[in-house]
């Protein structure tokens, strides 16, 4: 650790971690819903669980990119974060605020209350007051990383990470405004959601990974610069009015179904750069890094990003081919393997890289972390087959057929059973992640001795 | 500076040629290609001497390559229309 | 592998005219309009006498001079970008703005014929295509407008190639929407 301040982001990246263990948790509940739909309907509705699954996912990928950015930019701007009390003071407003939001919806404290009660929405569903100490905190997150960047060196990774992270602040601002008409609503919450993990997260994304590119592989920053800047330049020109691709159905004119489809079919310009990107940087890159568990999270993430983003999202982004598929098991399919292949490998990536470091414990316990990207991936990849042959099924009878909805769910339970399975195998990586990097102070296998010439 | 004036005179007949054949001309089954044919050599000419890719022929073949196929399957559509 | 190959390696001393991030917008931007065209295409194959009716709106004599007011205004901008002088650069805005009057003229004919996006597939494409392009006639006159007035080398030779991008791309829109479907 060159700067005392990265110090900040271990802190973060403990309290991603509970969350991501709450996150999972609550997605092996809600598999089991799906097998037997009367399991705990009367402590846990099934619309609570998913926001719990689904906000919990948002809430610790946004406090990973934050510890990311307080690990990263001190080295790239090559100094101090401007104020470490500030810095956990953010996080201890993130924390009150997700506890906030966890107990408002569990018991439902104040309802009908402006300030504190829950807004009666599908989603950007938190209390106003919770709402306001995410702005609080991103003011926060935002002046602190801001100031140490314009005091610091500035490189296209700083630049890239700063533009990711002040377009997802302020594109926050939409979750304000609620209004009645529902088509609105929605029209107004892609605005925050797509524009984020289509566009603002990407930023960040490529800003990490470059940052992780330079530092596993060696190779020449001007380089990674070129990369980043062509990848970053796809991804706005096609994320950006990709937005079209959620306004097919919500009563918004047509014309939006073709804005929608060719755009959103050309994001997968910037997954597959990504994942050209990190490829050819090993490829090139000529330093033995000893965390070859980073290296393979930082590969796994451009590569699973590529295919669950990229390939599971053009499947059914065409409106032609949407317009049977949408809302289907099709959307849960690309949902899983988008997020955790662009994002949770993100973090779980940086994370690799980042905690060894800040817990001064090298060698690294490598073994188990890898074997816990095998099992969580493969988990993650057989859900994500499972899901969209239940999606394939599903739409044939459902939408083709005209059978009833409930109907058809009966007839997809032996995939629901299949998801289950592999979501267990998910939550035994996830757990075995937190223990390889939390727990163990040395490496569990020792290493074979250095052969020069394997071939010989 | 040449180079510039003939690319010009070269588009100028050419969006000349395509409105004369597109009016002039009873609708055929080759016409709809010719008009796409004229369009590929505009794009030829902006790309070459506009855009100055007569000094990366390498790079202006790849881009005509991607013209080329989408024309062919425009053509396609065109004629199943 | 061998380091003197002839065939220099893809990204490796390939001698792109214009900086590589402004190519990657036009191609970005090709592949939107030659998608758009695509769909365009392939959605008149249900419906070629609409479309032929809805394309009888338009007039390919005017459009054409559309078109060969735009080319002329690139070629102007191309002296510009070799002179680096004010003059042409500004020029080839002002010839722009003449493009722009005849788009007006036909967007003004068809709003009077109570013409909108929702009215035929055929004007759903015809707006969203021939919209984005005007669009990017406006943004490329004021692009020329501000790179003339610093007249800085390297601004200068992006803002013109932009302009050139907005000419390929009207190239390939103007026979498939006006020509082809009458």
């Amino acid at each position: 650790m060159k700067y005392q301040t990265q110090k900040i982001a271990l802190a973060y990246f403990v309290v991603a971690m509970a969350l991501f263990a709450v996150q999972v948790t609550l997605g092996l509940v809600m598999g089991w819903i799906y097998v037997d739909g009367n399991f705990l309907t009367e402590i846990l509705p099934f619309n609570i669980a998913r926001m719990l699954h689904t906000n919990s996912l948002i809430v610790w990928l946004l406090v990973g990119f934050f510890g990311a950015a307080y690990y990263l930019i001190p080295e790239e701007s090559e100094r101090e974060i401007h104020s470490t009390k500030l810095a956990y003071l953010q996080l201890a407003i993130l924390v009150v605020g997700t506890v906030g939001v966890v107990l408002t919806y569990f018991f439902n404290l104040f309802e009908g209350n402006f300030l504190l009660g829950k807004e009666g929405r599908e989603f950007l569903e938190q209390p106003k007051w919770v709402k306001a100490g995410i702005v609080v905190a991103a003011l926060i997150f935002l002046y602190n990383i801001s100031m140490t960047v314009l005091k610091g060196r500035k490189t296209a990774i700083t630049n890239i990470m700063l533009l990711g992270l002040w377009g997802i602040a302020l594109l926050f601002l939409f979750a304000f405004y609620n209004p009645s008409n529902l088509a609105l609503d929605k029209q107004y919450w892609w605005y925050v959601v797509h524009l984020w993990v289509e566009g603002t997260w990407e930023l960040v994304m490529a800003g990490i990974l470059g940052f992780l590119m330079l530092k596993l592989t060696g190779v020449d920053r001007e380089v990674v610069e070129k990369w980043l800047y062509v990848i970053v330049a796809t991804a706005l020109f096609s994320g950006i009015l990709g937005t079209g691709h959620h306004y097919y159905w919500i009563g918004t004119p047509g014309y939006w179904q073709w804005i929608g489809s060719i755009f959103s079919a050309l994001e997968v310009v910037p997954f597959f750069g990504m994942m050209a990107f990190a490829f050819v940087m090993v490829w090139k890159g000529r330093r033995d890094h000893a965390n070859k568990a980073a290296l393979l999270w930082s590969l796994g993430c451009a590569t699973l990003a590529f295919f669950g983003a990229g390939v599971w999202g053009f499947l059914h982004t065409l409106h032609g081919i949407n317009y049977y598929t949408h809302g289907t098991q099709i959307t849960a399919a690309h949902g899983h393997l988008a997020f955790y292949g662009a994002y949770v490998a993100l973090n779980l990536a940086i994370i690799t890289y980042a905690m060894p470091v800040l817990r001064g414990r090298d060698p690294y316990n490598q073994v188990l972390n890898m074997a816990s990207f095998w099992l969580m991936s493969g988990g993650m990849l057989f859900m994500t087959f499972t899901l969209t042959f239940a999606g394939t099924v599903q739409t044939h009878l459902q939408r083709v057929n005209g059978e009833g909805f409930m109907d058809v769910q009966d007839q997809l339970w032996i995939f629901f059973v299949m998801r289950f399975g592999s979501g267990v195998a998910v939550v035994l990586g996830a757990i075995l992640f937190i223990y390889a990097v939390m727990v163990p102070r040395r490496e569990v296998i020792n290493p074979g001795p250095v052969v020069q010439d394997a071939a010989e | 500076m040449i180079r510039i004036l003939r690319a010009w005179m070269i588009l100028v007949a050419a969006s000349a040629a395509s409105v004369f054949l597109a009016m002039g001309v009873p609708s055929a089954i080759w016409l709809g290609a010719a008009l796409i044919g004229l369009a590929l050599l505009k794009a030829r000419v902006i790309l070459s001497d506009y855009l100055d890719l007569y000094r990366a022929p390498r790079v202006r073949a790849g881009i005509m390559l991607g013209f080329v196929i989408w024309a062919l399957v425009l053509c396609a559509l065109l004629a199943a229309g | 592998m061998p380091q003197d190959r002839t065939a220099p390696a893809v990204g490796a001393d390939v001698q792109l005219p214009h900086d590589l991030m402004i190519w990657v917008l036009i191609v970005s931007e090709l592949l939107v309009f030659c998608a758009g065209l695509w769909g365009f295409s392939a959605v008149r194959i249900s419906d070629r006498a609409g479309f032929a009716d809805a394309a009888a709106y338009l007039h390919p004599l005017r459009a054409g001079l559309g078109t060969m007011i735009l080319v002329s205004s690139g070629a102007l901008a191309a002296v510009g970008a070799l002179r680096m002088q004010r003059r042409y650069l500004l020029g080839a805005a002002l010839v722009g703005a003449g493009f722009l009057m005849v788009k007006f003229y036909e967007w003004r004919d068809l709003a009077a014929a109570q013409i909108s996006t929702e009215t035929h597939p055929f004007f759903t494409f015809y707006y969203l295509l021939t919209g984005f392009h005007a669009a990017h006639v406006v943004a490329g006159m004021v692009i020329l407008a501000v790179v003339a007035a610093r007249r800085r080398p390297a601004e200068v030779d992006a803002g013109v190639a932009f302009w050139h991008m907005v000419d390929l791309v009207w190239v390939l829109l103007f026979p498939v929407i006006y020509l082809v479907s009458a």
